[in-house]
C-alpha cells in the first residue's frame, strides 16, 4: 500500500521537478553562453573553443568602462543606504508600535513596486527638470532609485522581523539601557543579517539598473547605459565580458546571502525555546 | 513629570519612525507622478513646456491609430506574459516549496538571482541566443538548415524575452505564499474525501491566491512599460506603448503627449491592480495580517 | 495619601489605565512591604500583566502615582528605575552568553568590571549556574534558562523584583521545584517580588500575600491563608480553590448565619452582611469543607451541620486527594473531596453530604 502511494506520489512529482530544470536550462543557457564566449576568440561562432582573455583586457583599458562603474557603484552605495535605514526605521515602526495607519504605511512603502520603472525614471525627470529646474545628476538618480529599494528592502526586512519578539527590547529597558544603547546592543545583534540583504538587495538593483538612471543622469554614464549604448550596434566582445562579470558578482553577493540566511537565521526570532 | 501630552499625541515613536520613508516616497514618487498627470494637460511647443490647460494630447492618443496599437499591443503582451509565467511558475513554486526540503532556499534564490544582473545584460545574453548571429541560428546555419524566422526580432520572441525577465518574480511570489502555507490542511482535505485536483481546487489554490495575484501584477506592470525588450528583439512590428512614450521625452520632444501616455500607462496598470484586488477576498484568503 | 514609611518599598496610589474604551485598570491602591512576596492573582483580561508594566515603567497610567522607595516615579523611564524584573518567555539576549546576560543590568549602569565579576560569581553560585557561564541561552534547558532570568533580574539588587508568570512555560514537575526556589531567594535577599500568576495553586504556595483582580480591580487584598479561608467576593470564593455553587433566596437573618433555601432544600450557612430575608444569595463551598457518610450511619452525624441525602455518582482519584460526585435528591450536584486512605465508599452507595453551618461563604446577588 505504502509503496503505491509512494509511486504515484513520484510519478506526480517528476513532471514539476522536469519542468523546474528546464526552466533553469531556459534562464541559466543564455548566461553560460555567454560567459563561454566571453573568453573566446570569436563570439560569434565560438567553436572550437580558443581562449583568449581580450575582451577583459579591452573593457579594463576602456575608460568609458571603469568612470561608468564608478558611477553605478554610487549609485548602488547611495541608494542601498537610503533604501535600509529608511525601510529598517518604517518595519520598526510598523511592528513595534500599533497604530490604526500600519494598513496605510505599509500601502505607502510598498507602492513602489507597482509602479514601473519606466514611469519613476521619467516621472522624476519631468519633476527635476521643469518643477525644479535641475540638469541630470547623480543626488536625483540615487533618490529615484531609493524609492524602489525602500519597496524591496521593506519587504525583506519585514517578512523577517515580523518574528523578533520585541519584548526583548523591553527586557534590556528595564534593566537599564536606554533606547538608543538598546537598539544597538539588542536589536541590531539580532536583526543585521536581514538588514544586510535588503541593503544588498536594493545595491544590486541600483547599480545594474538601466531606465530609472538614465532619465534622471542625462550625459553621465552608468553600467548599464554603456551596455545600452553598445547593444544597439550589435552584440561585442566587451558587452560579453561585462555581462559575464556582472553575473558573477550577482552570484557572488546571492552566495553570501545564502551562506548568511543558512547561518544567521538559525539564531534569528529566538523566543526563549 | 508628566510628559506634555499635546506634544506627545502627534510626535509618536510609529510616527518618527514611519515619517522618513512616508516623506520620502510622497517626494520622490508621488511629487513626480502628480507632475506628471500636470503636464499631460498642458501642451508642448519645439521642446517647450506650456501651461494652457486642454485635453489635446488625450485627443491625439486615442484618436490616432497608431497608439490604440502600441497600446492594445503592450497590454495583450502583458497578459499573455503574466498568464505563461503564472502556469509556468506554479508547479516549479509548489516542487520547491513542498519537495524542496532543506535546499529549498537555494533552489528558489537561483530562479531569482538573474533578475538582479538588469534587463539590458539579460536581453544581450538572450540575443546571443536567439539572435541572428546567436547560438540557434548559426548552428542551424552551418549544419545547412535556414535560421528559424521566428526567433528572429519578431513579438514571439519579445514574448520569450519578457517571460525571460519576469518569472522569477512569479516564482518567488508564489513560492513565498507557498512557503507559508500549512500543507497539512491538504492532508485534512484529502483524509475528509478529497482527490488530489479537487483538494488542490479547494484548499491550495484559494489560500495561495493573494501570493498569486501579487505575482500577476508584478509580471504584468514591467511588461506594460517595456522598452528595451521589443526593441531588441521585436522586431519592426513589435512597438510597443513604452518605446512611443519614451520617444516623447527623448528624440520627439513632446512632454506633454508624453506625461499623457504616462497617465494613460499608470491608469492601465493601476486598473489591474484594482481587478487583482477584487478577487481577493481577505477573510478568506489565509490572511492573518501583520505582527501583532 | 500615604505619609512615607520605610518599610514601604512599593505605593501604588490610585492608579487607572485606559486602552482606548477598555479600562485595563480601574482605580489600584496598593503598598507593598520591604521584604514580601506579594502575588497578583487574575485570570487573562483582568489587568494584572498592564499593572506589573506601569510599575516596570513600560506603560505610564492614565492617572494615579507609582511610588518606589518613597520617590515618585510615575513618569520615569523604565531603565531609570533600578528595578529586576523576569519575563514569561524569559528574554534572554539570545546573541550573549549566560554571563553576558547575567552582568547586562550592571554594565547598563556603568559598575567596574571588578565590581560585576564579584556580583557575578555571587548571582552564579546563588543560583546553581557555575559551569553554565559561556553558554548561549540555545543550548540551556528550561530550567537553566530560567534560573538565568533570575539571576539576570537580582544581580543589581534592585529595590523590587517583577515576575511575569515565569513558571508558565515550564513542566509541571519543574515548575513545583521552583515555586520552592524562588520563595527562598525571596526570603534569603528580602528584596520585594511582585508575582504574576493566573494559577491560583502558585500564588498559594509562594506568596505572602496575594491580591485577586478583575476587570481592572482588586477583589480582595490579603494574607494567603485569609483569601482562601475567607474570601471578600463570590469572584474570589470561586477563583481560589475549588467550590461548590448554590443559589437560593433568604428565608430568615439570625445573628452570624442565615437560612436559606437553595432549590427546596433548606441550608444554614454563615451571613452574607447586608442581606434582608427574600434577597437572593450564592452559597460557595470548598470541595475539601463538605464530607461525605454513608446513609446507613446517619445518626452519626453531628448536629449544627447541614446534612443532605445523595448518591455516590462517581469517585475521582486525583493523586493526594479524591473527589466525590454525589447526585443530590432533585437533580443537583454536590462535589466532596477527601484523603484517599479513608476511601471506603463506592460508586451507587447511599450517601450523605454535611459541613459546618459556619464553613463556606455566602454572597449577596
Amino acid at each position: 500500500m505504502i509503496g503505491v502511494t509512494d509511486r504515484t506520489a513520484r510519478w506526480r512529482r517528476r513532471p514539476m521537478a522536469g519542468l523546474l530544470n528546464l526552466l533553469y536550462v531556459f534562464l541559466y543557457a543564455p548566461i553560460l553562453y555567454v560567459i563561454y564566449a566571453s573568453f573566446s576568440q570569436d563570439i560569434v561562432w565560438p567553436f572550437p573553443p580558443a581562449f583568449t582573455s581580450q575582451a577583459y583586457a579591452d573593457l579594463v583599458s576602456n575608460s568609458l568602462y571603469s568612470d561608468a562603474l564608478i558611477n553605478s557603484l554610487i549609485i548602488g552605495l547611495g541608494s542601498g543606504i537610503i533604501s535600509t535605514a529608511i525601510a529598517t526605521a518604517g518595519v520598526i515602526g510598523i511592528l513595534r508600535y500599533p497604530s490604526k495607519r500600519r494598513t496605510l504605511i505599509i500601502v505607502i512603502f510598498l507602492s513602489p513596486l507597482f509602479v514601473a520603472e519606466l514611469l519613476i525614471g521619467i516621472s522624476s525627470l519631468a519633476f527635476n527638470a521643469r518643477i525644479l529646474g535641475l540638469p541630470g545628476n547623480m543626488f536625483s538618480a540615487i533618490a529615484a532609485n531609493a524609492v524602489e529599494g525602500v519597496a524591496f528592502s521593506f519587504l525583506i526586512i519585514l517578512s523577517q522581523l515580523v518574528r523578533y519578539d520585541w519584548q526583548m527590547d523591553e527586557a534590556a529597558m528595564v534593566f537599564g539601557a536606554r533606547p538608543t544603547r538598546c537598539f544597538w546592543e539588542v536589536t541590531l545583534p539580532t536583526i543585521w543579517p536581514s538588514l544586510l540583504g535588503a541593503f544588498l538587495i536594493s545595491f544590486i538593483l541600483a547599480f545594474n539598473n538601466l531606465e530609472i538612471s538614465f532619465y534622471n543622469l542625462g550625459a553621465i554614464p552608468t553600467l548599464p547605459s554603456v551596455a545600452w549604448g553598445s547593444l544597439r550596434f550589435g552584440l561585442g566582445p566587451e558587452l560579453f565580458a561585462l555581462s559575464a562579470l556582472t553575473n558573477g558578482f550577482v552570484f557572488l553577493i546571492f552566495a553570501v546571502m545564502y551562506v548568511l540566511m543558512r547561518t544567521g537565521l538559525v539564531k534569528f526570532g529566538y523566543r526563549g525555546k | 513629570m508628566k510628559p506634555d501630552s499635546t506634544w506627545r499625541a502627534f510626535i509618536t515613536p510609529f510616527v518618527l519612525l514611519t515619517g522618513p520613508g512616508t516623506i520620502f516616497i510622497s517626494i520622490t514618487l508621488l511629487l513626480p507622478l502628480l507632475t506628471i498627470v500636470m503636464f499631460s494637460f498642458w501642451r508642448t511647443e519645439s521642446y517647450e513646456l506650456y501651461a494652457d490647460w486642454n485635453l489635446d494630447n488625450y485627443r491625439v492618443l486615442f484618436g490616432e491609430a497608431a497608439y490604440r496599437t502600441f497600446l492594445f499591443r503592450s497590454v495583450v503582451s502583458g497578459a499573455l506574459t503574466s498568464l505563461i509565467c503564472l502556469v509556468l511558475a506554479w508547479p516549479v513554486a509548489y516542487y520547491i516549496a513542498r519537495h524542496g526540503g532543506r535546499y529549498r532556499l537555494l533552489l528558489v534564490l537561483l530562479l531569482a538571482a538573474p533578475f538582479f544582473t538588469g534587463v539590458i545584460l539579460r536581453i544581450a545574453a538572450l540575443q546571443g541566443i536567439l539572435g541572428p548571429g546567436g547560438l540557434i541560428n548559426m548552428t542551424l546555419g552551418l549544419a545547412g538548415f535556414a535560421p528559424v524566422k521566428l526567433l528572429m526580432y519578431t513579438p514571439f520572441a519579445a514574448t520569450i524575452g519578457h517571460i525571460y525577465l519576469y518569472i522569477p518574480f512569479m516564482v518567488t511570489a508564489i513560492y513565498l505564499s507557498l512557503v507559508n502555507f500549512d500543507f497539512a490542511l491538504l492532508d485534512t482535505a484529502k483524509i475528509n474525501g478529497a482527490g488530489p485536483f479537487r483538494a488542490f481546487a479547494e484548499v491550495t489554490w484559494p489560500l495561495n491566491w493573494i501570493g498569486t495575484s501579487i505575482g500577476t501584477v508584478l509580471v504584468f506592470i514591467p511588461c506594460l512599460a517595456s522598452t528595451i525588450t521589443p526593441r531588441f528583439l521585436g522586431g519592426p512590428n513589435a512597438t510597443s506603448f513604452g518605446m512611443s512614450l519614451s520617444q516623447q521625452f527623448g528624440e520627439t520632444g513632446t512632454w506633454a503627449l508624453g506625461s499623457a501616455m504616462s497617465v494613460v500607462m499608470f491608469i492601465f496598470s493601476f486598473l489591474v491592480i484594482a481587478i487583482m484586488s477584487f478577487t481577493i477576498d481577505l477573510r478568506r484568503s489565509g490572511f492573518t495580517g501583520v505582527g501583532k | 495619601m500615604s505619609t512615607h514609611d520605610d518599610t514601604v518599598s512599593l505605593s501604588l496610589q490610585d492608579i487607572c489605565k485606559q486602552f482606548g474604551p477598555v479600562k485595563a485598570v480601574d482605580g489600584v491602591n496598593l503598598d507593598i512591604r520591604q521584604d514580601e512576596f506579594f502575588a497578583l492573582l487574575g485570570p487573562s483580561g483582568s489587568g494584572k500583566t498592564t499593572l506589573l508594566r506601569i510599575i516596570a515603567g513600560l506603560e505610564h497610567p492614565t492617572s494615579g502615582r507609582v511610588m518606589v522607595g518613597g520617590q515618585d516615579v510615575t513618569y520615569m523611564p523604565p531603565y531609570h528605575r533600578r528595578i529586576g524584573m523576569v519575563f514569561q518567555n524569559f528574554l534572554l539576549f539570545p546573541h550573549k552568553t549566560v554571563a553576558e546576560n547575567i552582568v547586562f543590568p550592571l554594565r547598563m549602569q556603568n559598575i567596574v568590571k571588578a565590581q560585576r565579576d564579584e556580583r557575578l560569581s555571587w548571582a552564579i553560585h546563588l543560583l546553581r549556574l557555575e559551569g553554565l557561564e559561556a553558554r548561549y541561552p540555545h543550548e540551556l534547558s528550561g530550567g537553566q534558562q530560567q534560573r538565568v532570568s533570575l539571576a539576570r533580574g537580582l544581580i543589581s539588587r534592585p529595590a523590587l523584583l517583577l515576575l511575569d508568570e515565569p513558571l508558565a512555560n515550564l513542566d509541571r514537575e519543574l515548575r513545583a521545584e521552583m515555586e520552592i526556589e524562588i520563595r527562598r531567594y525571596q526570603k534569603e535577599l528580602k528584596i520585594p517580588f511582585i508575582y504574576v500568576t493566573h494559577n491560583q495553586e502558585e500564588a498559594l504556595t509562594m506568596s505572602d500575600r496575594i491580591a485577586v483582580m478583575r476587570n481592572g480591580v482588586f477583589e480582595q487584598v490579603g494574607h494567603r491563608t485569609e483569601v482562601y479561608q475567607k474570601p471578600a467576593t463570590a469572584f474570589v470564593a470561586g477563583f481560589v480553590g475549588q467550590s461548590n455553587q448554590m443559589e437560593g433566596k433568604v428565608d430568615k437573618v439570625n445573628g452570624s448565619l442565615l437560612a436559606f433555601t437553595w432549590k427546596g432544600t433548606k441550608l444554614v450557612v454563615p451571613h452574607a452582611g447586608d442581606v434582608k430575608a427574600g434577597d437572593p444569595v450564592r452559597f460557595m463551598i470548598k470541595h475539601e469543607d463538605v464530607q461525605v457518610e454513608i446513609a446507613s450511619r446517619k445518626a452519626a452525624l453531628p448536629a449544627n451541620h447541614n446534612r443532605l441525602p445523595g448518591k455516590l455518582r462517581d469517585i475521582i482519584f486525583k493523586g493526594q486527594t479524591v473527589n466525590y460526585l454525589i447526585d443530590l435528591e432533585g437533580g443537583m450536584e454536590i462535589v466532596a473531596s477527601g484523603s484517599p486512605r479513608d476511601m471506603k465508599l463506592t460508586a451507587g452507595d447511599l450517601v450523605f453530604v454535611f459541613w459546618p453551618q459556619e464553613a463556606g461563604a455566602s454572597f449577596k446577588l
